[in-house]
């Protein structure tokens, strides 16, 4: 008798912890549906495709399964080696650009004056403006025969740029004025047409960055700071002891997911300069991918391949800044 | 804490001069090239020179430092927004004179009704088609709107299981979604494009829509916010004879609005702006979403610069609008993502 009430009990017991499972189910079911068919699945499937000969709208019959032909094929293209370098060049100019105009910008606000909501919705209106908007403003105010940056220029007494259409690289230029020429083309820096692109991604993503700062900057405790202050430090070593370490997760934080999304960037590249810059200079690895796959060709296999290229480039990046930069981050205790 | 009346009266003098000598370099700029930086240049010396001797207010120094700084940055990020605005009504000849003009000599509102009306050609070079900006709209309202609604329903309620149930493998599966949110997109853009074309899904609303019915990120920022919702909520609507689904309906979802509107937000600004996934996933003109529209249209204009600018703006317009509506919940589902 006893042991069949336990029984009881413990069926009793089951049955509500199955009940309780498939109600979470229910829930969850539209959620993985999604999940599983356009962002699990694909992950696997594009692993697979890497490895095959697939092009177009070919189906499985007809693809051949061709090793790590497509791998060994993307990393011997002269194509990709300049796009590789194009998208280094990006990333190392503007990232850290971006940062220290937005950590600046961040510390103007963060002040007792008058208008600062203004300022901060003018600094962040660029952000939800689209790119494609954005890149059509951008090739007119770069235009070479009727440009505002030209007029700029005019105005200053300088000669006038080709800014969109100029293949060499900044240092080259920089040091051709004086007299140095530059011939390698790591040392070179972004063509002037990447350059332009970078200065654009900089103006739209400082106020995005700065919000971030911001909200940081003040979650720091004024004691702190008031506390130097009667010590008699100088605003330069409040900044440094103070402001930097506690800044620290969230400069982190920014540093990852900017130097993520600039490895991915494509649209400004492709509307500005749609065939691919002067001389390729801003031909970025997704904007090859697009070419390699969804362009004449439809090279999926091929594509694929430098889809894992870069997430690849990425994941070690990121793993990099985890191993030398995490470390120095002080989290407040 | 007011400030005694003489002191606001002098920030007040400050903020105006700042702004007065802003003008004079931009007006300075315009019609003296260097020299009017070096006319700007004195009057800030003159400004500081005053400071310094006549108020000896060191925080007025630093003040004007940074009105400066931001009246210079604010110039530059707005300039490309007013040169666009302005530029639309400009006519063709205006728009590629040189050196530009900064008010149009004449005001061209047809512009925009031309713009919006204009033929489009083909991304992919097929002849233009008798397309206006209304259908690109329509495409976009439209799938920016069933998409952020079905985001939301799916999110909350896979948030919700994560939030407040149990149930097997619940860690695990949290954590598989987490590291979605780190795979590049662009992984999965061949392998949806070939599965899409084998549902025969290509060219339609399906697939712009049921791809990005799951946010991750919604899933995340809504699952933070359900977990802070005390559990004794629960108990009393449990005791009042609410089930479940009844619970999240009308307690916990109503209790998370600025979160869901903040979630909300940013699906429909992801819809809206993307350009890749619509560019390859429809080649039907009419199935065109307004960026891919837009985009199309900037390569068969070419240089009409002046219908480009029109279009840009009222493809900007609306989030623009929506912005400034909003702004608190932008700026603070933004804020919330850097901090933990």
């Amino acid at each position: 008798m006893a042991i069949s009430f336990q029984n009881e009990r413990l069926r009793k017991r089951r049955m509500r912890i199955l009940k309780q499972n498939a109600e979470a189910f229910c829930y969850l079911l539209p959620a993985t549906l999604v999940l599983a068919v356009f962002w699990f699945l694909p992950v696997i499937l594009s692993i697979i495709i890497s490895f095959t000969n697939w092009k177009g709208l070919d189906t499985w019959t007809t693809v051949k399964w061709v090793g790590l032909t497509n791998y060994f094929n993307v990393l011997q293209d002269a194509e990709f080696h300049q796009t590789i370098l194009n998208t280094f060049n990006y990333v190392i100019y503007s990232v850290p650009l971006t940062l220290l105009i937005s950590l600046l910008a961040a510390m103007l606000l963060n002040s007792q004056i008058q208008g600062r909501s203004f300022f901060r919705t003018v600094y962040f209106l660029p952000f939800i403006t689209t790119w494609v908007a954005i890149s059509i403003v951008f090739r007119y105010f770069y235009d070479r025969e009727f440009g505002l940056a030209n007029y700029f220029l005019k105005q200053m007494g300088m000669p006038r740029l080709e800014w969109l259409s100029e293949p060499r690289g900044i240092w080259t230029m920089l040091f051709s004025t004086i007299g140095i020429s530059i011939k390698k083309p790591i040392l070179a820096g972004p063509s002037l047409a990447m350059f332009s692109i970078i200065l654009t991604t900089i103006w739209r993503s400082i106020g995005y960055y700065m919000i971030i700062f911001l909200a940081g900057l003040q979650n720091i405790d004024k004691t702190y700071y008031e506390a130097a202050e009667i010590d008699g430090a100088s605003a330069w070593h409040r900044f440094l002891h103070i402001t930097v370490p506690l800044l620290s997760p969230v400069t982190f934080f920014i540093l990852v997911t900017s130097m993520i999304n600039s490895f991915k960037v494509f649209v400004p590249q492709l509307i500005m300069t749609p065939s691919g810059g002067p001389d390729n200079t801003t031909t970025t690895i997704v904007f090859h991918l697009y070419e390699k796959g969804f362009q004449g060709l439809w090279l999926m296999g091929h594509a694929s391949a430098i889809a894992y290229i870069l997430f690849v480039i990425i994941l070690i990046i990121t793993l990099i800044q985890n191993r030398i930069l995490g470390r120095r981050v002080h989290y407040e205790v | 804490m007011p400030l005694p009346a003489s002191i606001k009266h002098e920030k007040n003098i400050v903020f105006v001069s700042n702004i007065a000598i802003f003008l004079i370099l931009v007006f300075g700029f315009r019609f003296l090239g260097w020299k009017g930086i070096l006319v700007y240049a004195g009057f800030l010396a003159l400004l500081l020179f005053t400071i310094i001797n006549v108020w000896q207010r060191p925080r007025n120094i630093k003040d004007t430092i940074t009105y400066q700084a931001l009246l210079i940055g604010g110039f530059f990020m707005v300039l490309p927004f007013y040169w666009m605005f302005i530029t639309s009504f400009k006519s063709y000849k205006e728009a590629l004179a040189f050196p530009p003009t900064w008010w149009p000599t004449e005001f061209h509102w047809k512009n925009w009704v031309e713009a919006w009306n204009a033929p489009k050609g083909n991304i992919y070079g097929d002849p233009p088609v008798p397309l206006t900006f209304t259908r690109y709209f329509y495409v976009s309202i439209m799938v920016g709107i069933v998409t952020t609604c079905g985001s939301f329903t799916v999110s909350a309620l896979a948030a919700y299981a994560f939030a407040r149930m149990q149930f097997w493998g619940r860690g695990l599966f949290f954590y598989i979604i987490i590291a979605m949110m780190m795979i590049p997109g662009q992984v999965l853009l061949i392998p949806n494009y070939l599965t899409l074309a084998k549902l025969r899904w290509l060219d339609h609303y399906q697939a712009l829509i049921i791809p990005w019915l799951a946010s991750v990120f919604s899933i995340f920022l809504l699952r933070q916010f359900f977990i802070t919702i005390p559990e004794d909520l629960w108990d009393a609507a449990q005791i009042d004879g609410a089930g479940r689904f009844r619970f999240l309906w009308q307690i916990v979802i109503p209790l998370s609005k600025p979160v869901i509107i903040t979630a909300g937000i940013f699906d429909f600004l992801g819809n809206w702006n993307s350009l890749f996934w619509p560019l390859i996933v429809t080649t039907r003109p009419e199935m065109r979403t307004l960026m891919v529209g837009l985009q199309a249209f900037n390569q068969d204009a070419g240089s009409d610069f002046h219908l480009l600018m029109a279009a840009s703006t009222f493809a900007v317009l609306p989030i623009v609008i929506m912005f400034f509506f909003l702004q608190r919940f932008f700026i603070q589902g933004i804020a919330r993502t850097g901090l933990k």
